[in-house]
Parts: C-alpha cells; structure tokens; sequence
C-alpha cells in the first residue's frame, strides 16, 4: 500500500517539475512555432541568476523573480534583434537559437565561471504523508507549477488576451487583417515563455548543481514533452506530455532499472507518436 | 637558430620542411646546401609533451586542477634547468569531455605536434579511447585519474605496456576502508552509479572483498547520465534496508542526487560513501548537503605533511589562493615530475627509455608523501585517506576531517598479463 502510494507520489513530482520545466517551450514553441533550442540555455540563465541574487543576499522568493525577469529581457532582446525577421522560417529558428545557445553558455562560463555551484535549499526537510517521506520543497514547486500552467489557461481561455493570441495562432493574416498587432502579440508570447523557462530554472536550482549545462538536461525531454501532448495544447498537452516522459519511468523503474525506464520511456514515446503523429491531444 | 650537429637524418616531412623553412629562413643558404631540412632533436630543441584535460563539457569543472598540476610541475622542472639540458613544453589538447574529441586530440599532438609523450585524459572512458592510438604510435600515456583497476578483457584502454597509472584504483581507494565502514555503520550496501565503466567495474572490485567481509549488497543501480530526477531510485533506496551507501555517480548527476537525497530527508537513516567526490565536487555541493558523509581518496588538500605545505603554496603562488587542488591535479603533477626523473635516469627521450625509467621509480615530493611506480603492472604505490566531511565547512581547509589513513597501499597486482 504504501509503495503504492509513494509511487503515486513520486510520478506526481516528476510530471509535475517536467511540466514546469516544459513549459517555456510549450509557450514558444507551441504557440509562436519557434524551435527554441536556446530553451536549455534560459534555464541554465534563470538558475545563474538566481545564484547570483542571492549570493548577493537577497531573500530567494525576490531572486527567483528577478532571475525571471532577467531572462526575459534577455528573451525580448532575442526576440527584437533576430527573431522576429524569422516568424515564417521554422527550420532558420532552430539554427538560430541553437547559437544563443552557444553564445549563451560561453558567455555564462567566462562571466560565472565551470565552477559547480549551488543554491541553498529554501524549504529543506520533508513532511511525512502516511508513512512515506515526501521533500517538502519538492512539493512546492509541484504546486507552482500547477498553479503556473492553470494561471496561463486561464489568460488564455477566458480574456481577451487569450482570444488574439488563439486568433493568430489559428489564422495569421486574418487575425493582422482584423486589426491584430501581430509582431506585438508575437514578441509578447516569446517573452512570456522566456519568463517561464527562466522561472523555472530559478525555481529548479535548488535541486540541480548549477553549471553551464544545468537547463539541458532538460532540452530534449522538453522537446518531447511538448510534441508527444501536442503543440498548441498547452495545459493539457504539457502535462499528459510530462507524465507520458517523466512520471511513467517511476513506473517502469519498479520493474526494472534505471537505465531500461529511460529507454522505455522514450520507446513508448515514438510508439505514442507513430499513432497520434500530432501528440496526444491532437488529432490527424 | 636550429643547428644541425648530426648528420644524421631522422626523418623528413613536409610538414616539418615548411616549419624548418620558417623558423631557419635566416640560414636559408645553409638548408639549401643541405639535400634537405634534417629533423633532429638537438640539445636546445624542449621536450614536447601533450595534455589532454577536459577544458569544455560536462567535466569541465575537473579539468582546470587536471591541468594545472602538469603545468606546475612543468615550471618547476624547467625552472631547475630542465632535464638533459632542454625543457619541457606543454601542447594542451582539449577533449571536450568526449571520447571521441579524445581520439582526435591524440592523433593531432602525436602526429602534427609530434610530442615525446602524451599526459593526461580524465575518465575511463576518455582513456579507453586513447589506448588504441598511443598502442600503434607507439607512445606513452601518462593517466592520473582514479579508475577502476586493469582487468585483461578492457585492454587496450588499460594492460597496456603504453599507459602508467598515477591515480588509485579500488583496491587502493577502496578495500584498505571497507572493514572500518562494515564495523562501524553495518555490513549492507546500496550501490549507486553512473552508467559506465568506472562504476561499474569500481563496484565488481569492491563486492569481492565485501563478500570475502562477510558484507552484502542489497542494491545496485546505474543511473544514465544528465538524470534530472531521482525519486524512484530514493524509493528504492529506502526499501532497501541498507546501512551504507556506496557512491560513484560522476559529474552533475552527483550534484543532483545528492541534493535530492538531502532534501528528501534521508541523510539521518543513511551513511553515504563516495569515491568520485573531491576537493571541487564537495565545493559545489555545499556544507549542508555534504556533511557527514564519507570520501576516500589518495590526496586531499588538508592532508598535513611538508610536501603538501610547500606544493600547496606554490600552488597558490601560481593559481591564486582560491584555486582547488584534487587527486587528479595530484597525480599529473607526480606524473610530470617523474617522467622527467625517468628521462633524466636513461638519459635519453624515447618511448622505450621512458617506459623503462619510469619503471621502479620513487617520488620523494608527492604532495601525498613517497610515492612509487610499480614497474610489473605500471600502477602507483599511494596513500590511502578515509576522511568524513566536516558540519558546517567553510572551504576546502576545513572540509574534511581524517577518519583512518595507510601511508602507503600496494595495489592487488592488476589482472593482465604480467608484466606489462
């Protein structure tokens, strides 16, 4: 009983903190149909950040959202200098952000330093839910990321926001024909998924060794979070993508090892792919 | 200005004709009358050696003490004149972490550098590759890392009468502690490791003497590398049952495990032991998720002698006073020391005169203390140090606090086909 339990805990946190970490993606990608391959590198940036904010002292709840925010001034000076002339060139996007990529791990080594760092714990400890022991800040930021994903389905479901952002993605010249500021709605949605990504590395700091490399461990599951739940379908999507990618390998892992889950994981992701080529919750 | 006292030719590329032209355009009427740009190493010329660190990729963080030993001690051979009369000249090769990048680097200072010998690559797997290409350039590879021991079935990567071993293996690193662990905390091990040689092979060496002990091992687990997430293997961990767990994640996934690890609230009910994590890995975990647990190696910065005193300061003069130090960067410094000792014994640079000086030979300045290279299998005769991190740590100093320590461990004889 209580194995059962903790391994419904467990897939809960993995798919949960994937989601999180997906999310930036799921936003610029899925929305906007930028291949973000600098996706890793704004994770690894939200995390320096906030390594730098609070070796300077400041409490961890203000660096999180300056680190945030810094990424996404660091996402509108992308977006404003050389995206935005490649909005209808997909396979360009991917080249070009795989060299922010680049730039951007160069420039965080020769600014930080290789070095491993680390960000203290904020909320250390775990609290114990019948007999099983689940980290307390772990949890948290599960919750922040439910909170952030519903909090963005309803921007995008229930204002007027949502509304132009669905129009443009349904219809482009349309929604511009209608009156739409399309290069305005486009930067918006880059940058808000700029935010994301870097708010989740400042979120996930605490968990990981903060180097260069720290936000691509996250690149391709994220890649395949987003595809396998379906591009566009961002509260649903995302999250049947992070269990699909994520919380399932604690399932497999209870069978066999480590090594075999992550393998079966990504098998059972082209499998899934093969039949819905469109992700999950979309279909044809 | 190169001066050709021998008239003997060695060998003459094309390569090496343009460079002579270069350098020796003052002489030009001389390499005219010549039938061509005779090659030879002359008195003056230095003696080449490439190093091959991890400077960019995932082990980036070791790579600047792995190279930074080999450079100071390379200062201070040439400082003291050199050995024969010529010096040592670095050509630092960068092996991206990748095994593949490794293969390149070799072949790139062997043959366009054409270096006496080689020093350096960090993980087995960079060795590995390295072994089939210092095998048929016929040269020398000086490896530093700690490293899973030489079983015949990996040769070329290790039984290689090519390779000298600087690092501990585990029935150095390892065995010389088991009895104090199994004592004091239990006789169940959980193993944990990243998915590769090194661990793999670390943990078949260490259960054969847990066994023999009287231990046993309740789990074992290869994590791939780059895993982000670790609540099924805690899971497994907990039900487990075990006393101690035995640690050889590498790189960031380290980092990752154990800040999990900490923050699922296991390290009261556990007592972790790793052999991967030094001097910089412990800097990047910090004091709270480190403490108390158990590491073993053959040199830490705070070990207490007069060699480490003086090393460490010339250290520091050279690398500033925050600069770490490790086994590694330990063991490229013995390497370039006694590789110039072997030269200077046989009086001449060859690959088959280094083989035979380094052979047998002793290091009275190890940072660690007297240090020997066995010549039947070409592995180091080392100190052997179980220390416990310190609560509360403020830097590398008062990191870690001595438990137990060998002044001298003679490896098990590796299992080739001895002697190599």
């Amino acid at each position: 009983m209580s194995t059962a339990l903790s391994v419904v805990v467990d897939a809960t946190l993995i798919t949960l903190i994937l989601a999180l970490a997906a999310f930036g993606l799921a936003i610029i990608y899925g929305l906007v149909g930028v291949i973000n391959m600098g996706h890793g590198a704004m994770l690894t940036l939200g995390a320096y950040l906030t390594w730098a904010a609070t070796t300077a002292g400041l409490p961890f709840v203000i660096s999180i959202f300056l680190a945030a925010a810094g990424v996404a001034v660091i996402g509108l000076l992308l977006e404003h200098i050389v995206i935005r002339s490649f909005y209808d060139r997909p396979f360009d996007t991917l080249l070009l952000t795989w060299g922010f990529f680049l730039v951007s791990t160069e420039v965080i080594k020769i600014v930080f330093g290789t070095d491993l760092r680390n960000v203290a714990n904020p909320v250390p400890g775990a609290f114990d839910l019948g007999g099983i022991q689940i980290p307390a800040y772990r949890t948290m930021i599960a919750g922040c990321s439910l909170l952030l994903i519903a909090g963005s389905a309803l921007v995008f479901f229930y204002t007027a926001l949502g509304i132009k952002i669905r129009a443009l993605i349904q219809n482009r010249e349309m929604a511009s024909l209608l009156g739409l500021d399309v290069s305005r709605m486009y930067k918006l949605v880059f940058v808000t998924g700029s935010f994301m990504a870097g708010l989740a590395g400042a979120l996930i700091s605490p968990m990981l060794s903060v180097d260069p490399y720290i936000g691509n461990i996250f690149l391709v599951r994220s890649f395949f979070v987003v595809i396998i739940g379906g591009i566009g379908h961002l509260l649903g999507g995302t999250l049947i993508g992070s269990f699909l990618i994520g919380g399932s390998e604690t399932l497999f892992a209870l069978f066999s090892g480590q090594v075999f889950a992550q393998t079966a994981v990504f098998a059972v992701a082209i499998v899934v792919l093969r039949f819905r080529p469109h992700g999950v919750l979309r279909s044809g | 200005m190169k001066k050709n006292n021998s008239g003997k030719i060695i060998q003459i590329t094309r390569r090496s004709a343009l460079k002579g032209m270069a350098t020796t355009a003052g002489v030009a009427a001389v390499s005219l009358a010549a039938p061509g740009i005779i090659r030879r190493a002359s008195a003056a010329d230095p003696i080449k050696v490439g190093v091959i660190s991890p400077l960019t990729g995932a082990w980036t963080v070791y790579g600047k003490a792995h190279s930074a030993g080999f450079e100071l001690a390379v200062d201070e051979i040439n400082a003291a004149g050199g050995v024969l009369g010529r010096k040592f000249e670095i050509i630092l090769g960068d092996s991206k972490t990748e095994p593949r990048i490794v293969v390149e680097q070799a072949n790139r200072l062997i043959r366009q550098e054409r270096v006496d010998f080689l020093a350096g690559t960090f993980s087995s797997a960079e060795r590995n590759a390295a072994g089939p290409v210092v095998t048929s350039a016929n040269k020398i590879l000086l490896y530093p890392t700690f490293y899973e021991g030489q079983e015949k079935e990996y040769y070329p990567g290790v039984c290689n009468k090519n390779m000298f071993m600087f690092g501990p293996e585990p029935t150095q690193q390892v065995w010389p502690h088991l009895e104090y662990m199994m004592n004091k905390f239990g006789k169940k091990f959980f193993m944990i490791g990243s998915d590769y040689a090194w661990p793999r092979v670390t943990n078949q060496v260490t259960k054969r003497r847990l066994l023999e002990l009287g231990g046993e091992v309740v789990g074992e687990v290869y994590i791939p590398f780059n895993t982000p997430q670790y609540e099924s293997v805690l899971r497994d961990i907990r039900a487990s049952g075990a006393n101690i767990i035995f640690h050889t994640l590498t790189g960031s996934d380290t980092v990752n495990f154990r800040l999990q690890y900490t923050a699922a609230g296991m390290k009261k009910d556990f007592v972790l032991w790793t052999v991967d994590d030094e001097e910089v890995v412990t800097s990047g975990l910090g004091p709270d998720v480190s403490a108390g647990d158990y590491v073993s190696f053959d040199y830490f910065m705070s070990i207490e002698n007069p060699n480490n005193t003086a090393f460490l300061k010339r250290f520091r003069a050279k690398f500033g006073k925050d600069a770490l130090m490790n086994t590694v960067g330990v063991a490229m410094y013995n390497a370039a020391h006694m590789a110039a000792m072997a030269i200077e014994k046989t009086g001449e640079v060859s690959t088959d005169a280094l083989r035979e000086g380094l052979k047998d030979i002793e290091f009275e300045n190890g940072p660690q203390g007297k240090v020997r290279m066995r010549g039947l299998d070409h592995q180091m005769v080392l100190p052997s140090y179980l220390m416990r991190v310190r609560k509360g740590w403020t830097g590398v100093n008062d990191m870690f606090e001595e438990i137990q320590s060998f002044p001298s461990v003679e490896p098990l004889d590796a299992r080739c086909q001895l002697p190599l």
